[in-house]
């Protein structure tokens, strides 16, 4: 299945016979993925836009909310069943590309496609806009306001390649709320986000004639600003430089939301640390740091564990690097290129260094062999991100308040912070957490599934692009009297 | 110190040094060491079987690089320490730069005179210098700035400093270049990278070229990569040669960091006065030693495979002599060939206000 040549675009059918492409090798040379690209130029983006713009207002913008949800959990589900044709390419082409194990992006199949099936799509639009019908006619919210939501014509996405599966609920947000999309991929995972449209376009050619997805090198200006120029939406994932470049590309007037480098961390409460739950706590918090190999925003970086519990914050340290040994062949991971395991290297001679001068209690566990992976323990809370590639630090912390003192200077790095806690202190800790401006705050071992109802970045998925025409054309508007000093005045 | 002073001077750059002299000469420096820096000796001792048990020099604990900003890794000073020099190290966008404190920079001069004549004299002229950089006063913890200072007093008849105040004064450039055209006098170029890469950008725009006359030759350092901008080697090149007609055998890469008293030289220039072609990648000078790693398990790779660098260096004195980086590069003989270099202004800790000034020159010409 993921021999030969991947079409690594997708553009709908009369664009697609025009566009010039090319077949280019991706990868180690030893190695490489053959890739056919579609040839992207100033020009071709204007027609692929104005092509977009056409069938949205033909063919999407008086659809039924509810129907284009319908067909999206279609696909979805078509995602989750292992014996389909569009999963079982997905789990090839990803493995091919070589950036993860194959359980891995299992996982992140799974992970991803599972709350958007069985009505997930609806509870989700639901969540954010009050109701799907709101998108088709004005309707009454629960306060009564009669609105009604729209998308954009069309908007252009920018993917990051760090963790597998990251286009899918972009995607879908911009088909919920009725909105063509441009997608420019990412150069390290080009083959999901076309996959995902050809699925779609099988399940449904209206709805998949108001999608493309391309491939260009960032930072080639004309491309950048071609794309961006007119966009009346923009969603970008990606390092700080592009992010600020989008920045100051997009007009004035879009409505932009970019989504730039970050990492999580996790606490650890004294209630939760007994004797017989650390094994289940140590695998859960493992599990979070070795997903996806710690590239994603919503990996731990840092594990604050407090002092007094029956077992200790060393104890869970031991533990946690016992968890870590079992991914190794659990949830094994690929290995780092060069340049990142010598990052590895350093930081755990760093870590050696510190150990040596025993100013922080630090003690180094690593792996026997190879980068596998590293845990550094220590008294104390900071926070500093680590080289990733399952690399954490475990700190022994006295409670909330230090660690919420130390993650501050950093918060606007900090995605998400994992608890582990009992009963009423889960309350006290989210509101100590929520102060320091973190955006999700959830369970260890669920760090790496957001629920699509909350926020990415503290940014919801479909509120900053919606424009709402609310009526005001209500009887008791029409009828009431005007106050006497309004009378007055005019 | 002697010692390795003669050793740094005299050693020969090709067949190996008598007798082992290296070795013993690195193992004293490192036991001297472990007693001069309380911080490295803890570490040697945590890491290794103790300063007096280590008996061969690949044993010697190499301490990370980014200790220097975590911990103060520089001999203690026993008596007055004016006149001490300090270098900043790189920085991250957390951490703070770390510090290199030289009480002597005797060792450091030895192997900058020896290996800069060889690398960039090797016909012994006296060329005037236009440095593409500040004076030291203006950065007085600069390795770099250190470094080209130093050249520029005791190799150089006469030089002149093109940024002054933090921005770079380009018509000065203009004069000087200008100057050396029409006496036909060949000219020494030193900077970084990516402030030559600005300096031709505007020559571009502006339509300027200068033919310097032949001989004249430029010492470029770091690359771009992890910056906002890209420069390829090719490109560079091509730049040189476009804008100041220096071609590319006149053209020297050179890689050093503060954490080390050497720096690493291509031999183009040297090629081209021996008449053969040049070698790829950096000559390692005799005074060290470079072990390239296995980043997976810290075992020694073979000849010519790519891995992590750990470098042994003779001229650190008062800081440990063995560094582990994070650079990753192969060897072959006494060459260093690199991949995936940080960018120089991240190395060294210098030039923030460039970058700076970079990011505005290309916003003006309207790029992103």
């Amino acid at each position: 299945m993921s021999q030969g040549l991947f079409d690594a675009f997708y553009l709908p059918p009369g664009l697609a016979e025009e566009a010039e492409t090319s077949v280019q090798r991706f990868g180690p040379a030893h190695d490489s993925v053959e890739l056919r690209l579609v040839t992207v130029t100033p020009a071709a983006i204007g027609a692929w836009i104005d092509a977009l713009w056409v069938a949205r207002a033909e063919r999407l913008a008086r659809r039924p909310a509810a129907e284009i949800h319908r067909v999206l959990e279609r696909v979805a589900q078509r995602f989750l069943d292992p014996g389909s044709a569009p999963r079982r390419s997905a789990t090839a082409w990803l493995a091919r590309i070589g950036q993860f194990s194959a359980p891995m992006i299992e996982r992140a199949l799974e992970d991803t496609f599972r709350p958007l099936v069985s009505g997930g799509v609806s509870r989700w639009v639901a969540s954010e806009v009050g109701s799907v019908a709101a998108l088709d006619a004005p309707t009454r919210d629960r306060k009564g306001i009669l609105r009604r939501a729209s998308g954009p014509e069309w908007m252009l996405q920018i993917y990051a390649g760090n963790v597998p599966g990251l286009p899918v609920w972009p995607f879908y947000s911009a088909l919920a709320m009725k909105t063509a999309l441009l997608a420019k991929t990412s150069s390290v995972e080009p083959v999901l986000a076309p996959l995902l449209a050809r699925t779609i376009a099988e399940e449904d050619a209206d709805l998949a004639a108001c999608i493309a997805v391309v491939w260009w090198k960032g930072g080639l200006t004309e491309l950048d600003r071609a794309a961006l120029r007119d966009a009346p939406a923009v969603l970008a994932f990606g390092g700080e430089n592009a992010i600020a470049s989008i920045a100051r590309e997009a007009h004035p007037e879009a409505r932009v939301v970019l989504q730039g480098p970050k990492v999580s961390v996790a606490y650890v409460s004294s209630a939760s640390l007994t004797r017989s739950g650390i094994g289940g706590l140590a695998a859960r918090a493992a599990y979070d740091v070795a997903l996806y190999d710690q590239q994603g925003c919503l990996s731990p970086h840092a594990i604050y564990v407090e002092r007094g519990g029956e077992v200790g914050p060393a104890a869970f340290a031991a533990a946690l690097g016992n968890a870590l040994e079992d991914l190794r062949d659990g949830l094994p991971r690929r290995a780092p290129e060069a340049e990142h395991a010598a990052r590895v290297q350093l930081y755990r001679a760093q870590a050696h260094f510190e150990e040596a001068l025993e100013s922080r209690g630090t003690r180094v566990l690593t792996s026997s062999r190879s980068t596998d992976w590293t845990l550094v323990y220590e008294d104390g809370a900071r926070f500093e991100p680590t080289p990733a590639y399952r690399t954490v630090r475990v700190h022994a912390v006295s409670g909330a308040a230090e660690v919420a003192e130390a993650l501050a200077p950093a918060a606007h790095y900090i995605e998400a912070i994992g608890v582990e806690a009992k009963g009423g202190e889960r309350g006290k800790l989210a509101g100590t957490f929520a102060a320091t401006g973190i955006p999700r705050i959830t369970a260890l071992g669920s760090l790496q599934r957001p629920a699509l109802t909350g926020t990415h970045g503290g940014v919801h998925r479909l509120l900053p692009f919606l424009k709402w025409s609310t009526v005001e054309l209500g009887t008791a508007t029409r009828t009431r009297r005007p106050s006497p000093r309004k009378r007055k005045r005019s | 110190m002697r010692d390795l002073i003669r050793f740094i001077r005299e050693v020969p750059w090709e067949g190996g040094e008598p007798g082992g002299a290296f070795a013993d000469l690195a193992l004293r420096s490192f036991r001297l060491q472990c007693e001069s820096i309380p911080e490295y000796g803890a570490y040697a001792r945590h890491r290794g079987p103790g300063p007096d048990r280590v008996c061969d020099w690949r044993e010697i604990p190499a301490v990370p690089a980014s200790a220097f900003r975590s911990h103060e890794l520089s001999a203690r000073a026993q008596t007055d320490d004016a006149g001490t020099v300090t270098f900043e190290t790189s920085g991250t966008t957390i951490s703070l730069p770390g510090r290199v404190r030289l009480r002597s920079t005797e060792l450091y001069e030895a192997s900058l005179a020896r290996n800069f004549a060889r690398h960039m004299l090797p016909d012994q002229a006296a060329l005037h210098a236009i440095i593409f950089g500040p004076p030291r006063a203006e950065a007085p913890r600069s390795s770099l700035w250190f470094m080209v200072d130093h050249v520029a007093r005791e190799l150089c008849p006469g030089a002149t400093w093109i940024v002054e105040g933090g921005n770079p004064r380009w018509e000065r450039a203009d004069e000087e270049l200008s100057r050396a055209v029409s006496e036909r006098r060949p000219v020494l170029l030193l900077g970084t990278t990516l402030l030559f890469h600005a300096y031709f950008a505007r020559c571009e725009r502006e339509g300027v070229r200068f033919a310097l006359p032949a001989g004249s030759r430029a010492m470029d350092t770091g690359g771009a990569k992890g910056t906002r901008i890209e420069v390829r080697r090719a490109d560079v090149e091509a730049a040189f040669a476009r804008a100041v007609a220096i071609p590319p055998s006149h053209l020297v890469n050179e890689y050093g960091m503060a954490e080390l008293g050497s720096q690493f030289y291509q031999d183009t220039l040297l090629a081209t006065k021996e008449r053969r072609p040049a070698r790829p990648g950096f000559v390692i000078p005799p005074w060290v030693r470079t072990r390239v790693l296995d980043p997976e398990t810290m075992q020694e790779r073979p000849r010519g495979a790519p891995g992590l660098l750990v470098h042994y260096d003779l001229a650190n004195l008062e800081i440990p002599l063995a560094i582990q980086t994070e650079d990753v590069g192969a060897r072959a003989e006494t060459r260093l060939t690199l991949e995936g270099r940080l960018p120089e202004a991240e190395r060294r800790g210098c030039s923030l206000p460039f970058e700076r000034f970079l990011e505005r020159e290309r916003m003006s010409e309207g790029e992103p």
